[in-house]
């Protein structure tokens, strides 16, 4: 206790929070357990929901690690680490996104012994890194290509990996329904890499059977004038006009002014005003299209002439929608209307217009290019529909990543078993410390057998034996978790299956995040900006100013004792 | 929110203001979230069937709703637990894709989160019970194609149709009148449907209400009503095989869009001036009477010039139409809407077969009858009634049997109401259940048991001994292998339905089942609810 006597050297500004050491490896060890633990119940088929609601009264039910942990809004920050490493699970692989959270809270919690027990971090970082990349070669090896299968095979093996994303989503229920059109949907749009040409639209109401797949693009009735009732409907191979003009009545310049002395002339203005609407409206009738669209409005004046003319437009269509039409017609979007050449006109088998729920569609199927699908989701409830997209969305990044690096391994915990057998085996060859640290890193791995078990009320500890047993006899690396009887099945052999590129990221990332926190001994934190306090004030939120003030006083009380 | 404590005992910020939020987690949450499910139920369970009562309404602002409609009574409850929400867009979707049978989905899901409630507490793992739903409900549904009947209708044999449309709308506020307004939705809907397609827009078809008179007196007008009357009290009134000049442009003299400036400086210049504007009202007045109009209706206003000019020349005109109505009118009439006065010609005219002015009652309102159009595609269903919330409960009760005649002509099979196909289903499921090894059975069983509440809540609405009526109705389904078997709600003194006439679609049937098992599934999946803990 030779500090005491020393006198205080103040290095940092008033109000700066700092902690060191060992213990605040452990106390962010503990902030990120903590974390882990909110996701833990969400992971596998079933796995539970949670119901997030903002003060702003936004509700969200969700079972995607990402999504709630981008909810959860969490400042701690060495927490906020496995909400990046979520976030960026979702954005390369598309799903796991829990398993990383989970994955990186396990690395963390086995270290903390060790931690205590006084070894330094960087002998477990490195021990951790050792491990992960023998773990990674050991996926790479074990995984099972699909590549080189005929187009029928590849589909429904791709099916089955997309089923097993969806297991542990509400949707469920339906999963062959929907990974068949999730996979259907993904081959329309080919190797093409922009995956907004998947459009996925939302009607409330009906059930989640009556979702459909266009094989085109979908898009809802946009806002229409008057006579727009008198345009037909349907089309058979239409040729489409894909504008970006305002076809209004208005004035042609914004500040122009018109000067008239002769009361006469009058008329004139007026008349040219109208022929160069006029113009521009028989330029497109002349074109030959059958279908108007434009990304800005369409008057009434216009929608009447169309409508005479037997032609159909909509105005407003959202950009997208726009693009996706052009990219699935195989128009191209003009800025002008004048030279209409052929080339520029898209085409499709059928055009219709449709009732869907509450809402009327317009709906452009069997387009040759056929670059795009279009997802309509049904549900009975908006959070429902939300909950299913995000599911989709998870389904739709694992088959397109399933589809560029074709190989796949065991899900159910089995791959993760296999790896953990593997270490154990490879770190008993290994003299010294490191021994110990991959020996816990190969334990961290059954979390996620455990908490599929944990989960789904079956009792852990002996399904996890009967687990090591299988996988160490040799023959049973692909039995994993059987999540209907509450025993071990060859998950391989029942298609539950995932890319195995969705493990290496996880695996790899939660590595890396686990490294990272553990390679943290001292936070600093800044007293916040002035800026930032009054809002925080203007959020009514006394008590957290309050308490933070007090636990920066209490820290340095301590200190000084 | 449980806090997580460091060494020192100081607690985690992780997340933020995190004092301030509440958190449910486990069994607790499911427990309150079955609650709040089931008090939304319990509200509109009395609202079920040909006896149940209606809810009164009160709006933040006064307004007072009477109805007996499960979609609007949520609708305007305006709930604030968010799992009272989810049971609120339920029936809204429900609304949304049939239109009827808001109130028993409603029930129904109700029935299914009690009877999860029973489960959990014997401690079945609640994905569990959500799955053994899900197999019951497709049994239930599976059942229902079973026991449904195909009716054969056409456009001249509609008695079916009406049939149906009266069972929906026995159980509203308008029962008294049922046969004549199911009769109208049906002649409605068959006027606007297209048959080839199985298509029908609902937007051709125009509810109007006007308070006074009786609801006897509500009519189908095979053409549009407009509330607006002739722009001067001096016009004809009656007008017969009326061609129509519908403008989209007012009568004044046309204004070019770009800004503009005349300049006057003599005296001469505003004399031609005022003499142009004379003309051209005088033009368009003769453009009008030139392609053989006979009646003008214009988008937008027209001064007192232009009024009196019109009076004039003889040519009835109406004033500030909307653009909706206009699109309506033009449909019906075959006209073209006619943006300038240069575009028109004799064929953009509409052709109706009368045209009246109607006033009511003592008031001085009056409405545009447009009658006999060359198209009928698109009709007005115009309502009267003693009071504003009697019109519009009967407006929304017309939506159910516009809607209920709609499924039918996209899916024309039926299966029989009264309870009787839940009953039947409760029986198939039941006897499923026993096919299924695991915890799902009783899941299953749980769903029959569910499935039951809605005739039983029906005998309860209707003043009978619930449980003495459903095991009597029950036994004698299986007895007589007859799934037409109901309760007998008004006492007619037979149970079988299909001698009542009692009929519902079978897609809104399926679709209850479906909906509230998805919601209910949706509900017992959360185990984790975390809210600012404000309320």
């Amino acid at each position: 206790m030779a500090a005491m006597l020393q006198p205080q050297i103040i290095l940092l500004k008033e109000g700066t929070d700092t902690s060191q050491g060992k213990a605040q490896v452990v106390s962010n060890i503990n902030a990120c357990t903590a974390v882990a633990d909110a996701v833990r119940t969400t992971l596998g088929p079933r796995g539970m929901d949670k119901l997030i609601h903002d003060d702003k009264g936004n509700t969200t039910i969700s079972n995607d690690g990402a999504t709630i942990m981008k909810l959860l809004d969490i400042v701690h920050p060495a927490a906020k680490i496995l909400v990046d490493i979520a976030k960026s699970q979702d954005s390369e692989v598309g799903d796991g996104t829990t398993t990383v959270v989970l994955l990186a809270g396990e690395f963390l919690k086995e270290a903390k012994p060790f931690i205590e027990d006084g070894v330094h971090s960087q002998n477990l970082i490195r021990s951790y890194r050792i491990a992960s990349y023998l773990a990674i070669d050991k996926i790479k090896e074990l995984a099972v290509s699909i590549e080189g299968k005929s187009l029928e095979e590849k589909k429904t093996l791709l099916a089955k990996c997309a089923a097993t994303t969806l297991s542990s989503k509400l949707i469920g229920g339906e999963k062959e329904f929907f990974a068949s059109m999730v996979v259907d949907a993904v081959m329309a749009i080919g190797s093409d890499d922009r995956l907004n040409l998947i459009g996925i639209k939302k009607v409330p109401g009906g059930n989640m059977r009556d979702s459909f797949l266009v094989n085109g693009v979908a898009f809802k009735k946009t806002f229409s004038y008057a006579g727009f009732e008198q345009q037909p409907k349907k089309f058979l191979n239409p040729k489409i006009l894909l504008l970006n003009i305002e076809l209004e009545l208005k004035s042609e310049k914004e500040n122009a002014e018109i000067r008239l002395s002769d009361p006469l002339q009058y008329q004139s203005i007026v008349d040219a005003e109208w022929n160069i609407i006029y113009n521009k409206l028989d330029k497109c009738v002349q074109s030959g299209a059958k279908i108007v669209l434009s990304r800005l409005a369409i008057g009434d004046l216009a929608t009447q002439y169309f409508a005479d003319r037997d032609i159909f437009c909509a105005g407003r269509v959202m950009e997208e929608d726009l693009q996706r039409v052009a990219a699935a017609t195989g128009g191209t979007v003009q800025t002008s209307v004048n030279n209409i050449i052929d080339e520029v006109l898209g085409s499709c088998k059928v055009f219709e217009e449709r009732q869907v729920g509450n809402e009327r569609f317009n709906i452009f199927s069997g387009c040759p290019s056929g670059q795009t699908a279009t997802i309509v989701l049904r549900g009975g409830a908006d959070q429902f529909i939300e909950e299913a997209e995000r599911s989709l969305h998870d389904a739709i990044m694992i088959v397109r990543r399933a589809l560029k690096n074709s190989t796949v391994v065991a899900g159910g915990g089995a791959i993760d078993m296999e790896i953990s057998r593997y270490l154990r085996q490879h770190a008993r060859a290994i003299a010294g410390k490191s021994q110990l640290f991959i020996n816990s890193y190969a334990k961290a791995l059954e979390v996620i057998p455990r908490q599929l078990c944990d989960n789904a009320g079956f009792d852990a500890t002996d399904i996890l034996n009967k687990l090591r047993q299988k996988h160490a006899s040799g023959q049973g690396a692909n039995y994993g978790v059987d999540i209907n009887t509450g025993g071990i099945a060859d998950s391989f052999a029942n298609f539950v299956w995932e890319p195995a590129v969705v493990k290496i990221n996880a695996m790899n990332a939660a590595t890396e995040a686990a490294c990272l926190i553990l390679s943290v001994d001292e936070t600093v934190k800044n007293p916040k900006s002035e800026s930032a306090q009054g809002e925080a004030a203007a959020n009514a939120m006394a008590g957290r100013g309050r308490g933070a003030a007090f636990r920066g006083r209490g820290g340095r009380g301590m200190r000084r004792r | 929110m449980a806090l997580a404590f460091d060494e020192y005992g100081r607690p985690f910020i992780i997340l933020k203001e995190q004092e301030q939020k509440s958190r449910l987690r486990g069994l607790e949450a499911q427990k309150a979230n079955i609650s709040a499910g089931k008090a939304v139920a319990r509200i509109l369970r009395t609202s079920l069937g040909p006896k149940g009562m209606d809810k009164m309404l009160q709006s933040p602002d006064g307004d007072v709703t009477i109805t007996n409609d499960g979609a609007t009574i949520l609708e305007q409850m305006d709930v604030d637990n968010q799992i009272a929400k989810l049971m609120v867009e339920l029936s809204r979707s429900q609304d949304y894709e049939i239109g009827d049978g808001t109130t028993g989905v409603v029930v129904m899901a109700g029935a299914l989160l009690e009877q999860a409630e029973k489960l959990l507490e014997r401690g079945i793992h609640p994905i569990r019970i959500a799955e053994g739903y899900e197999m019951a409900s497709r049994i239930a549904v599976e059942h229902l194609e079973h026991i449904s009947q195909k009716f054969e209708f056409t456009v001249g044999n509609i008695e079916p149709l009406v049939q149906t449309c009266m069972t929906t709308l026995s159980s509203k506020i308008v029962n008294r009148c049922k046969r004549m307004l199911a009769e109208i939705a049906v002649k409605a809907v068959l006027a606007v449907a297209d048959l080839e397609r199985k298509d029908v827009n609902l937007d051709l078809i125009k509810v109007e209400g006007k308070v006074g008179g009786k609801l006897e007196d509500t009519e189908l007008v095979y053409g549009i009503t407009v509330d607006k009357d002739m722009s001067h009290p001096q016009m004809p009134k009656r007008i017969e095989d009326a061609k129509i000049a519908i403008l989209t442009c007012p009568f004044e003299p046309p204004k070019p869009k770009t800004k503009h400036k005349v300049d006057i400086d003599t005296v001469e210049k505003f004399q031609t001036l005022r003499q142009q504007e004379r003309k051209y009202f005088d033009d368009m007045v003769q453009k009008c009477k030139d392609v053989g109009a006979t009646l003008v209706i214009c988008q937008w206003g027209f001064d007192d010039e232009a009024n009196h000019l019109l009076m004039h020349r003889n040519l009835p005109a109406v004033r500030w139409v909307g653009g909706v109505e206009l699109e309506l009118i033009a449909i019906a009439t075959g006209a073209r809407i006619v943006p300038r006065f240069q575009e028109l010609t004799p064929e953009k005219l509409g052709r109706a077969g009368l045209v009246r002015e109607k006033s009511f009652g003592t008031t001085k309102d009056r409405m545009l009858y447009i009658e006999q159009c060359a198209n009928s595609r698109a009709v007005t269903v115009f309502i009267r009634g003693g009071n504003k919330m009697m019109i519009e409960e009967t407006k929304r009760s017309l939506h159910d049997a516009l809607c209920v005649a709609r499924n039918l002509i996209r899916n024309n099979s039926i299966v029989y109401g009264g309870g009787s196909a839940e009953i039947s289903c409760s029986i198939a499921v039941e006897a499923a259940a026993d096919k299924y090894p695991g915890v799902e059975q009783y899941a299953i069983r749980s769903f029959a048991e569910a499935l039951d509440s809605i005739p039983m809540a029906l005998a309860e609405n209707s003043g009978l001994q619930p449980i003495n009526t459903l095991t009597a109705v029950k036994s004698q389904q299986i007895k007589e292998n007859n799934p037409y078997c109901g309760i007998d709600c008004n006492d007619v003194g037979t149970n079988n339905m299909q001698q009542q006439n009692v009929f519902e679609t079978l897609i809104g049937k399926q679709q209850q089942i479906l909906l509230a098992t998805q919601v209910v599934k949706m509900i017992l999946k959360i185990d984790d609810v975390i809210a600012p803990s404000d309320y």
